[in-house]
């Protein structure tokens, strides 16, 4: 079993009438168990910068789809930045946890909230001719023959940016990549930015037969500089 | 001025090579490296399962450089307590686990707020910061 621990030490001689030291080390172990936390993010940083001040905007640390919700998750946020009066504002969804300044750093626990993921199905229908295509997500698919199931799964074989895919028959299934209210599909109205072509003008179309909007989710981490010139800070994620 | 310092250490063989991570700042006055935070509030406190309440209770000046530093003592694992900020969930912090974030104040709703959960839970905190909104008597 791995092992991992975190180890806070806060002292001061000259706070309090008494010198404080407090230390505490923690041993990072999955929710509600002594079995230690299995995964991590490495330690990672990035440098931010923008166009100017009007155009800052704040980067997603990490995105509670892609994590358990409700687990023992932590996670530590450096800023590595030397200028004093620079800070990120850390933000968990809508809400602030506040802001680190120059050389500041936090380690907190992470609920990982996600929402639910947009989901639509589409089906090769008609008669679909060799040299037909549907375009969706900047994917192009090609039809290589006259065959309906044959189409759908060339399009589930494409790796999309945004979405992820399963087929049964001539049906595809597609799922968003990220939890969220993007309006590409509800419920049942036609996807947007897709794109047939049907050389053979045999009614080879790709409705949409089902479909359900998705959910923002609710605890993605993000970071928000307060300057437009570089910031950097680093950040690390240990997960269930 | 006081210097109060803040040290974390995280290690682990989770990964092929052993890692290990340390970071230290001196808890300072918002945007200053000449003045370090001066005020204090330090607690323990049992919570009984299901009760939630304000851990923060007076209003700490808002958008400054206040740290907060929350351990739980409960020595079983399963037993934790929920975190949130203005009733937005952040996380769980089970038996032995401590947390040391930023606290931006901003508004009046802004408490740091506590819900013990599976028993009751013994809480550590410390927030160091600026200055405090006192409410009168």
């Amino acid at each position: 079993m791995a092992t991992t621990t975190a180890t806070i030490t806060i002292s001061s001689t000259d706070l309090l009438t008494d010198e404080l030291a407090l230390s505490s080390t923690a041993s990072l172990t999955t929710a509600g168990t002594s079995t230690g936390v299995t995964q991590a993010s490495g330690l990672s940083r990035k440098t931010t910068s923008a166009a100017s001040a009007a155009v800052i905007q704040a980067s997603v640390l990490y995105r509670s789809a892609d994590y358990t919700a409700n687990g023992a998750n932590k996670v530590y946020i450096k800023n590595a930045s030397t200028t004093p009066a620079e800070f990120f504002t850390v933000q968990i969804d809508q809400e602030v946890i506040g802001r680190l300044y120059a050389g500041d750093w936090m380690f907190m626990p992470w609920i990982a909230t996600s929402g639910t993921k947009e989901t639509f199905v589409v089906s090769a229908t008609g008669t679909v001719a060799a040299g037909d295509s549907w375009d969706f997500d900047g994917v192009t698919t090609v039809s290589a023959d006259a065959n309906l199931n044959n189409f759908a799964a060339a399009v589930n074989a494409k790796t999309y940016p945004n979405w992820t895919t399963a087929v049964s028959s001539a049906a595809v299934t597609f799922t968003a990549r990220y939890a969220g209210a993007a309006g590409v599909v509800t419920g049942t109205t036609a996807i947007t930015g897709d794109t047939v072509t049907d050389l053979a003008d045999s009614n080879f179309t790709m409705p949409i037969t089902s479909g359900a909007a998705g959910t923002r989710s609710e605890s993605d981490i993000t970071v928000k500089p307060s300057v437009h010139t570089e910031m950097t800070y680093e950040c690390m994620l240990i997960h269930e | 001025m006081a210097t109060t310092t803040a040290a974390v250490t995280l290690t682990s063989d989770l990964l092929s090579d052993n890692m290990s991570v340390t970071a230290s700042t001196t808890c300072m006055k918002a945007g200053t490296t000449a003045d370090g935070l001066d005020q204090m509030e330090y607690g323990l406190v049992e919570i009984a399962t299901g009760d939630q309440f304000d851990l923060i209770c007076s209003t700490p000046t808002a958008s400054k450089g206040t740290k907060l530093y929350v351990k739980n003592h409960s020595v079983d694992e399963t037993y934790y307590v929920e975190v949130m900020i203005d009733a937005q969930d952040i996380g769980r912090l089970y038996g032995g686990d401590w947390m040391f974030i930023p606290a931006d104040f901003h508004d009046a709703n802004a408490d740091i707020e506590i819900t013990a959960l599976t028993g009751t839970n013994k809480i550590e905190y410390a927030l160091f910061h600026e200055g405090t909104a006192l409410t009168a008597s």
